[in-house]
């Protein structure tokens, strides 16, 4: 961080203001996702079967936004699990790894572990849960024949303290962290202090697409979220 | 505010405007990357200090171990980790002091950078969330440091570019002064023309003004000739170009009562004896043809000498004045060798009784018609010695006061260091004679301790023979200063026609004057005419060098040369004072009286004061004033 090698951006003021303008409208969308504007995203970019997709999505949230928490929990993860196929990045998006957003992964409707958790987590934001409650968290998984692979789940704390439900794609039901013998969590993280609800600088700085998490935010907000 | 000084300043402000803004806009995006730059070192240390502990057994030991390990290692500002239900588990908070950049800077310029946050978990629990900030003081030393680097360059930037800008100034400019000294010359009515600059708008200035410059010279031109053939008209014998009667007795008379030259002189009478019998024998033309020739050696002489003017008094009879010679047998030899040598032998073979020569001295007070009646009483005696010959009237009180140059010596260089000077004053009156323009002050020196005083005229050839005239100007001026301190109103002074072109006065009387600033403006100089333009160059220098300091200067007994005055219009002079021969019964002359009030309309268009000579009256003040004259002088003019 020599200042020496600082780029002197004369245009940088201006290139500010258009942010500003850009995260203003990026703050709104937040807000009150622009949900018709996802849909009519995933009519063109996917085609008919995905402008479907995301209309089932809109009418689960519309059933869910009454229900009670555990509720909300099981229909977001029930659709997911149901609607989506599971595939590998690299069958997907022709990369060795990709985060979707949820507009990519339901548009494609198909995806690995941390689309599907990437997902429910913001379909679950959408229907106001808190986001301190939410974890996205790497686990390792042990599948059958004894074999350990890299894994992610979304958790949901009711309380600080709790023992978290964990939101899986390898089985269909929301249960406890400790009926799930076969993981072992070992990082978890949310999106807390890198986009505080209403406050979309971090993740709208330049610098934010070097990170993935950070660039599926950003991607997700361009799309109407 | 002049026009450098302009310049000068809008490079300054464009410099200031140029220099600061991207000074300010790099210091700026510095900021906002540095601030970039601090935000993702939170973000990844917290995420990393998180992971590392979520791996590791969760007593409160190694909790507090890695936090401090990641602490002391790094450069942080706090490192805490909160539980979940919002109390601080660990806590470690820079104590020391590190100024990386002066306060005022840092308030000016905040670095803002959220602290990064990062969760731990403990098996499935939340164990808690890393808050973590860095130390902002290294980047702050930074921007401070390129802030100061930025500045230097700038600061060396203006510099030069302000040395290139006043360099550029200083050639743009320069032609800008020689037009504008030319317009000051021409609001001080001095029409000079000057070389025209590379310039193109000035070009264009420098053009119209050399045209108008030039129009107007030719204009004074025209009118001087115009002046010239009317005064020449009035004043002149048609056929022999000297001095009519009437303008010669006037110039004898000035002779005989003014002080420009020694009181005392000689009069010369030429008498053509036969006139009748050589129009008859030659023919008219024939006749005008010797009188002519005549003329124009009587010229030839009168330039030689100065003060020295020839005029034809009747149809066969010339005079001539010669104010510089006393000895009457001088003169008469001087002008008979004239003659003989350069016109008798024309004509004599052809008419042998030609011409006889008479000579009388005078000396101050002289009647004129006495004057006249002793030279025809010569002319007389003249004749009876045969054709072509002279004689000359010497008078035992001629040289009441010839002194042997020894003496001269003596006297005059006591006159320089010792208080035998001092200045009589003459008043130059405007039409109220109770506000006199000025005072001139004219030199006396004192003869003896009995009180004899000597005017100008008396010794100052003699000085100028000695070589003392420098000196003697001098202690006139300085008489003259003293005068200006116990007085108010203005004093004239007269310097010789030798002293003008002594380079070695000019730089004394400068230097004495300079001494003197706050006289300056209420002291005139004036220069004889004919010491003018015998030395015009160093005229010309000396006027410069003397309005520079804000005297006056001036020309007395103007009007005999008027062929040369064209150049007076670029000479930027104060004042003329005319020949006291123009003025002289100025009422009876309709001739003289067209001549002075052209003479004064173009002066007055120059900016020129016109101011009589040798009045004798003061019952011709009106018709001057309505000639145009702006005062007079002379013997009919008193300051009571």
């Amino acid at each position: 961080m020599r200042f020496s090698r600082t780029p002197l951006t004369l245009g940088l003021p201006l290139l500010a203001l258009v942010w500003a303008l850009v995260l203003a409208g990026l703050g709104l969308g937040w807000a009150s996702p622009n949900l018709d504007l996802k849909q009519r995203l995933a009519q063109e970019r996917f085609g008919p079967q995905a402008a479907q997709t995301v209309a089932a999505w809109r009418s689960m949230m519309e059933q869910a936004r009454t229900q009670p928490v555990e509720r909300q929990l099981q229909m977001v993860n029930n659709f997911f699990n149901r609607r989506i196929v599971f595939a590998l990045d690299p069958t997907v998006w022709g990369q060795a790894d990709y985060w979707a957003t949820p507009l990519e992964f339901m548009g494609r409707a198909s995806g690995d572990c941390e689309d599907y958790s990437i997902a429910k987590y913001v379909t679950l934001l959408l229907l106001g849960v808190p986001n301190e409650q939410m974890r996205l968290i790497y686990v390792r998984a042990r599948t059958a024949g004894a074999l350990t692979e890299a894994h992610m789940v979304l958790g949901f704390f009711e309380t600080p303290l709790a023992e978290p439900l964990i939101l899986d794609n390898l089985i269909t039901s929301v249960r406890p962290a400790s009926s799930r013998p076969d993981l072992t969590p070992l990082f978890s993280f949310n999106s807390e202090g890198l986009w505080v609800a209403g406050q979309t600088q971090q993740v709208a700085s330049s610098t934010a697409r070097l990170s993935r998490w950070r660039d599926v935010l950003e991607r997700m907000s361009r799309e109407g979220l | 505010m002049s026009l450098v000084k302009q310049l000068w300043l809008a490079i300054i402000v464009v410099m200031a405007i140029a220099f600061g803004g991207s000074l300010i806009v790099n210091v700026l995006s510095a900021r906002a990357y540095l601030q970039q730059q601090l935000q993702i070192k939170n973000i990844d240390n917290a995420t990393s200090l998180a992971l590392a502990l979520t791996q590791l057994d969760k007593d409160p030991m190694t909790v507090e171990l890695l936090v401090s390990a990641q602490f002391d290692a790094g450069h942080y500002r706090f490192i805490r980790i909160v539980s979940p239900t919002g109390e601080t588990l660990v806590e470690r908070v820079f104590e020391g002091e590190v100024v990386g950049a002066p306060s005022w800077f840092a308030q000016l310029i905040p670095l803002e950078a959220e602290p990064g946050r990062a969760q731990v978990q403990d098996g499935w629990r939340q164990f808690g969330t890393v808050v973590l900030a860095s130390n902002e003081q290294f980047a702050y030393k930074n921007l401070w440091q390129g802030t100061l680097d930025l500045l230097l360059w700038f600061v060396l930037g203006a510099l030069f570019t302000g040395l290139l800008g006043s360099y550029a100034l200083r050639v743009i400019t320069r032609p800008l002064g020689a037009v504008v000294q030319q317009a000051q010359a021409i609001s001080e009515r001095r029409f000079l023309t000057q070389p025209e600059p590379r310039t193109p708008e000035l070009r264009a200035v420098s053009r119209a003004m050399n045209d108008m410059a030039g129009r107007i010279q030719a204009m004074f031109a025209d009118e001087s000739t115009r002046l010239e053939a009317l005064s020449k008209r009035v004043n002149l014998d048609p056929v022999t170009g000297l001095a009519n009667r009437e303008h010669f007795l006037s110039y004898l008379r000035e002779a005989l009562s003014g002080e420009q030259f020694g009181s005392a002189g000689t009069l010369v009478l030429v008498r053509l004896a036969h006139l009748n019998e050589l129009n008859a024998k030659f023919g008219h033309q024939r006749a005008d043809q010797l009188l002519r020739a005549l003329g124009s050696v009587l010229q030839g002489c009168d330039q030689e000498n100065p003060g020295q003017r020839s005029g034809r008094i009747k149809g066969g009879e010339f005079a001539i004045v010669c104010p510089t010679l006393a000895s009457p047998t001088e003169a008469a030899q001087l002008l008979y060798e004239r003659l003989w040598r350069n016109w008798l032998p024309d004509w004599e073979p052809e008419f042998p009784d030609l011409f006889h020569l008479a000579a009388v001295g005078y000396v101050r007070p002289q009647s004129l018609p006495d004057l006249l009646t002793r030279a025809d009483q010569a002319l007389a005696l003249a004749r009876t010695k045969g054709p072509n010959r002279w004689h000359a009237d010497e008078r035992e009180d001629a040289g009441q006061f010839s002194l042997p140059a020894e003496r001269w010596r003596t006297l005059l260089t006591e006159a320089v260091h010792g208080g035998r000077l001092s200045l009589a004053f003459y008043p130059v009156v405007q039409r109220d004679p109770q506000q006199p323009l000025h005072q001139e002050g004219m030199i006396r020196l004192r003869l003896g301790s009995e009180g004899q005083l000597l005017s100008a005229g008396d010794f100052m050839p003699m000085a100028a023979s000695l070589n003392l005239t420098a000196p003697i100007d001098l202690g006139v001026v300085q008489l003259a200063l003293e005068h200006l301190r116990q007085v108010s109103g203005d004093v004239a002074v007269n310097l010789s026609a030798e002293t003008i072109a002594d380079f070695g006065f000019r730089n004394q009387l400068v230097q004495l004057l300079q001494g003197f600033a706050p006289l300056c403006p209420r002291l005139l100089f004036e220069v004889p005419e004919y010491g003018v333009y015998k030395q015009f160059d160093a005229f010309c220098d000396l006027v410069r060098s003397l309005k520079a300091l804000g005297c006056r200067v001036g020309i007395e007994y103007f009007g005999q040369q008027f062929a040369s005055n064209g150049k007076l219009a670029g000479l930027g002079l104060d004042y003329i004072k005319v020949h006291p021969s123009f003025v002289r019964g100025i009422g009876q002359n309709p001739g003289n009286q067209e001549f002075l009030r052209g003479l004064c309309t173009m002066a007055h268009a120059l900016g020129i004061t016109v101011i009589a000579q040798g009045v004798e009256s003061a019952d011709d003040l009106p018709l001057l004033a309505q000639l145009g004259f702006d005062g007079a002088t002379g013997p009919g003019v008193t300051g009571d």
